[in-house]
């Protein structure tokens, strides 16, 4: 096991220092440089080339990234240009929020997706599984900026029962206690999740109900209830816990629509902003960060399968 | 039993259930989609006009998309000097001099101003400011000359560190700052200066007294005091509690500041200025997207928002919920530029009638009226229009056909080709050769659909014409980083030939509206690379010399000149106000003065 964890961070590290060069040298091929798009149109050809010595963007590209990965092995990811602020302490100011958004979606599509999956395995053919499978398809088809346009027009303007905008507290619990504002945006990420979670789970409870482990509890007279809960659903969740590692990127993306939509200064915001007005320093902040929780995650859930499946820890 | 048979039990349980628990729920979710709105959704039953005025209450603006203040200190660090944070540093620092709008002009003569109107002698190369009898700071502590020489000191030694330092002008214009007592000091300038131009460029918005007593009670050098004060500017977090930025001249004080750019102003109790606030507590609220700024609107989530262009339409919408639609204008001129300098598209661009053919096909009255659901006006050329009798160009698709056709373009297939190349005054002009096609690309900001199809439009005109356009768009920042002044031999002046930034307008004047860095030789704006010897002259008449007329000759120069293709100036925002909140001037310059803001109510007492 600690062989192949060892393996396994050597490999992560290797993809983020990839990454932190591939989005180095991307950010550094936009047109014209940041320090127009930072001075605006009003700036001087002195003030642009005191910004570029400043900042270092008269040095060599390689010489550039070395410095970067120097200040990065001392924890400094640099400071905003636009925002006033280091990244760091953006990082820790947004991060949180982001979390709180996509832990909250997360748990609500598990509590939905996988009582909701049992039930169309169980009920596979019947009258809820197609009703269900229908449902699950359009929110799955339906793009999140719709979905969140729709629930805001429905439940906020128009029954005026939650408000169009997330929290705006600067803390987690601020944040947290305004449950009412929390409903739109949570509901929003969380509807896409479940419907795969759910569609994920119902195929994954349908697979182990055919096995034969299932027939020889059967066959030695345990209860459905304790054959479900013991065997089918304990083997069924496995590639489920996969799956929430590999969705890390997606409900990064997720959360920048609905944080733009509800208002919601999270990391996905931070990152659009930073992007929109050639921020760089913050760009290979918040990248680095995703990228390290995409190569976490996937860690994570290789760890996961490991301990959970002991032919798989066999294999590695 | 098999869990197949657990299915089929419960399925036919189920059936006998949705007759009972189902139905419910789906009959309450009907009822409630269906007609069972809660409220009409009104802010205020109070109309646009009348009401009495009541003393206090909270009103909220909405700030721009993305717009997050970020900066307190009132000497702007380069990158700092969006129009919000300029915006809410005059509320807590006003400047000495203040544009204002009257009767359609704006004026320095503004009531609100620190200083008396400056006094030129000695031939306009000094100027003499008496500040006001009776301002003092929050703490009681008098504004006095030290004060402004404190603010002169810091930006004189510290010029680069400047974000609105532009070279030759302050302080470089300013050889001597002398202070006559503690309300009169004089400047002694480099040379004689227009004082209509002086006062409204240089004095006016510039100059800032600042509280030298707390903000350097001990005497640090220029250079020291303002890397510590550069230091308390940088810690965001700490703008509403650091006492540093407690001590304000004008009508507002901070109460809260957040990272996320939500700042709360209350009133400063101490104010001794002429304005003093009506409410009791003002919020800017930042936005992520103009799309979450008006859901949250639309469920009355702000006293004070916008709208974009394209949903004029919904205006009626907004009046029925109890606000008012109200376009703001800022004073500000919105173009295409013209990359003079670029390889290939530049021996086209730099031929005054091909500029001016350009400038007949822009059908402006049609792109305001049907593009910007009329939010944006015609405009008359590229200086205010008050400068000018008329546009010369107006649309004319048969009089740019003629023109072309004069210097020997001929249709083609639908494309115009050059047939009589060379110098002469019929010919195409230097540098196009025969047979060469009028053909450019425009490189224009993305994200608005107005600005889109403002520009499929003039492309469509275009192609009536023979030339052909081709439209990239981009993120407004990747076109204000491509779209510079450049010189023909460097890589990124053959990266665009024509640029569009203008989705908000392209370019806000300063109180003068004059071409020194917007037209002149060299000027930092002058993207698109245009010399001219005699529009250099005329700008440096309008800085210089007193004449009134000049700043007309200037104006009405370069708009025959074509250096950029003029096109309607879309308002700077579409405002949405509630009816009850009154008192709001949106002045052209962008500034803000909620202290003049406040809440009626009707004859009921109901707001």
């Amino acid at each position: 096991m600690i062989r192949f964890l060892a393996q396994r961070t050597a490999q992560a590290a290797v993809v983020l220092l990839l990454v932190s060069v591939i989005v180095f040298v991307l950010l550094h091929q936009l047109p014209g440089g940041p320090a127009r798009a930072i001075l605006g149109p009003r700036a001087t050809p002195q003030a642009v080339e005191h910004f570029d010595h400043q900042q270092g963007y008269d040095l060599s590209l390689p010489l550039q990234y070395v410095h970067y990965l120097g200040r990065l092995l001392t924890g400094d990811l640099g400071e905003s240009y636009k925002l006033n602020q280091t990244v760091t302490a953006l990082l820790a100011d947004r991060l949180p929020k982001t979390l709180v958004l996509t832990g909250l979606s997360i748990a609500l599509a598990a509590v939905l997706a996988v009582p909701l999956g049992v039930l169309q395995a169980v009920r596979r053919g019947g009258i809820a599984d197609h009703l269900l499978t229908g449902v699950a398809f359009l929110a799955y088809a339906t793009p999140v900026f719709f979905l969140g346009l729709v629930l805001i027009l429905v439940f906020s303007q128009r029954l005026q029962l939650f408000p169009a905008e997330a929290p705006q507290a600067d803390t987690v619990g601020g944040i947290l206690s305004a449950p009412s504002a929390l409903v739109l945006p949570v509901v929003t990420l969380a509807l896409g999740i479940v419907a795969a979670f759910s569609r994920y789970t119902r195929s994954a409870v349908l697979d182990n109900l055919s096995e034969d482990y299932v027939r020889t509890a059967r066959a030695k007279g345990q209860s459905n209830a304790r054959i479900m809960a013991r065997h089918v659903l304990r083997n069924a969740l496995i590639p489920l816990a996969g799956l929430l590692g590999l969705y890390l990127p997606t409900l990064f993306s997720g959360a920048l629509v609905v944080e733009s939509m509800f208002n919601y200064p999270g990391m996905g915001l931070l990152f659009w902003n930073a992007a929109q007005g050639s921020d760089f320093p913050v760009l290979l902040g918040v990248t680095l960060l995703v990228g390290v929780a995409t190569v976490l995650g996937s860690l994570l859930t290789d760890i996961a399968y490991a301990a959970l499946d002991p032919r798989i820890r066999s294999v590695s | 039993m098999g869990l197949s048979g657990i299915r089929i039990r419960r399925r036919s349980g189920r059936r006998r259930r949705l007759s009972g628990r189902t139905v419910i729920p789906i009959l309450l979710v009907a009822l409630l989609i269906g007609g069972c709105s809660a409220g009409s959704g009104r802010v205020t039953d109070v109309g646009a006009t009348g009401g009495t005025r009541v003393e206090g209450g909270t009103a909220t603006m909405a700030l721009p998309p993305a717009a997050g203040p970020n900066w307190i200190f009132p000497i702007g660090a380069p990158g700092y000097l969006a129009s919000y944070n300029g915006a809410l540093q005059g509320l807590l620092y006003p400047p000495l001099y203040q544009p204002v709008r009257s009767g359609g002009k704006l004026t320095m003569d503004n009531p609100r101003n620190l200083a008396e109107p400056p006094r030129y002698g000695d031939g306009d190369t000094t100027v003499t400011v008496t500040l006001k009898r009776g301002c003092t700071w929050s703490d009681g502590t008098p504004v006095t000359t030290g004060d402004v020489k404190f603010w002169f000191d810091l930006i004189k030694d510290n010029k680069k560190e400047w974000g609105g330092y532009s070279p030759g002008l302050l302080p470089d214009n300013v050889k001597r700052f002398e202070t006559v007592d503690d309300r009169t000091f004089r400047l002694r300038l480099v040379r004689a200066y227009n004082p209509a131009w002086f006062t409204a460029n240089q004095l006016g918005q510039n100059i800032v007294p600042l509280p030298r007593h707390a903000w350097n009670p001990r005497n640090e050098s220029p250079r020291k005091a303002f890397a510590r004060l550069i230091r308390h500017a940088k810690r965001l977090s700490a703008f509403a509690t650091d006492p540093l930025w407690k001590t304000v001249s004008g009508p507002w004080t901070i109460d809260r500041w957040s990272t996320s750019g939500q700042v709360s102003l209350v009133p400063n109790r101490h104010y001794t200025g002429p304005d003093k606030p009506h409410l009791d507590r003002v919020v800017f609220k930042p936005f992520t997207t103009a799309d979450s700024e008006f859901n949250v609107l639309r469920s009355g989530g702000v006293d004070y928002g916008y709208i974009p262009p394209s949903v004029m339409a919904q205006a009626g919408r907004f009046k029925e919920l109890g606000y008012r639609v109200d376009p703001w204008e800022g004073w500000a001129i919105t173009y295409i530029v013209l990359n003079l300098n670029h390889p290939t598209a530049g021996p086209l661009l730099r031929q005054t009638y091909l500029r001016r053919a350009l400038q007949y096909l822009i059908d402006q009255r049609s792109l305001a009226r049907v593009v910007w659901h009329g939010t944006s006006a015609p405009t008359r050329g590229p200086v205010p229009d008050s400068l000018l009798a008329r546009d010369p160009y107006p649309y004319d698709p048969a009089r740019a056909r003629r023109l072309l056709a004069a210097h020997g373009w001929r249709e083609r297939g639908g494309a115009l080709r050059c047939v009589r190349p060379g110098a002469g005054a019929d010919a195409c002009g230097r540098g196009i050769g025969a047979g060469r096609r009028l053909k450019l690309s425009l490189l224009s900001q993305s994200g608005s659909t107005e600005t889109s199809n403002q520009m499929q439009e003039i492309k469509s005109s275009y192609d009536r014409a023979g030339i052909a356009l081709d439209i990239r768009q981009q993120p407004l920042n990747t076109v204000l980083g491509t779209t510079v002044p450049c010189r023909r031999t460097e890589p990124l002046c053959s990266a665009w030939e024509l640029g569009f930034f203008g989705t908000a307008g392209s370019w806000y004047f300063p109180p003068a509206p004059s071409g020194e860095q917007l037209f002149a030789t060299g000027a930092p704006s002058n993207m698109g690379n245009w010399s001219d010897p005699r529009a250099d002259e005329l700008i440096k008449a309008t800085e210089y010399s007193g004449d009134p007329a000049a700043m007309r000759r200037y104006g009405e120069y370069v708009a025959r000149q074509v250096p950029v293709l003029w096109t309607p100036n879309p308002a700077y925002q579409v405002s949405v106000i509630r009816n009850d909140l009154r008192g709001i001037d949106q002045n052209p310059t962008l500034t803000l003065a909620p202290q003049d803001w406040y809440f009626v109510k009707d004859a009921k007492g109901r707001r």
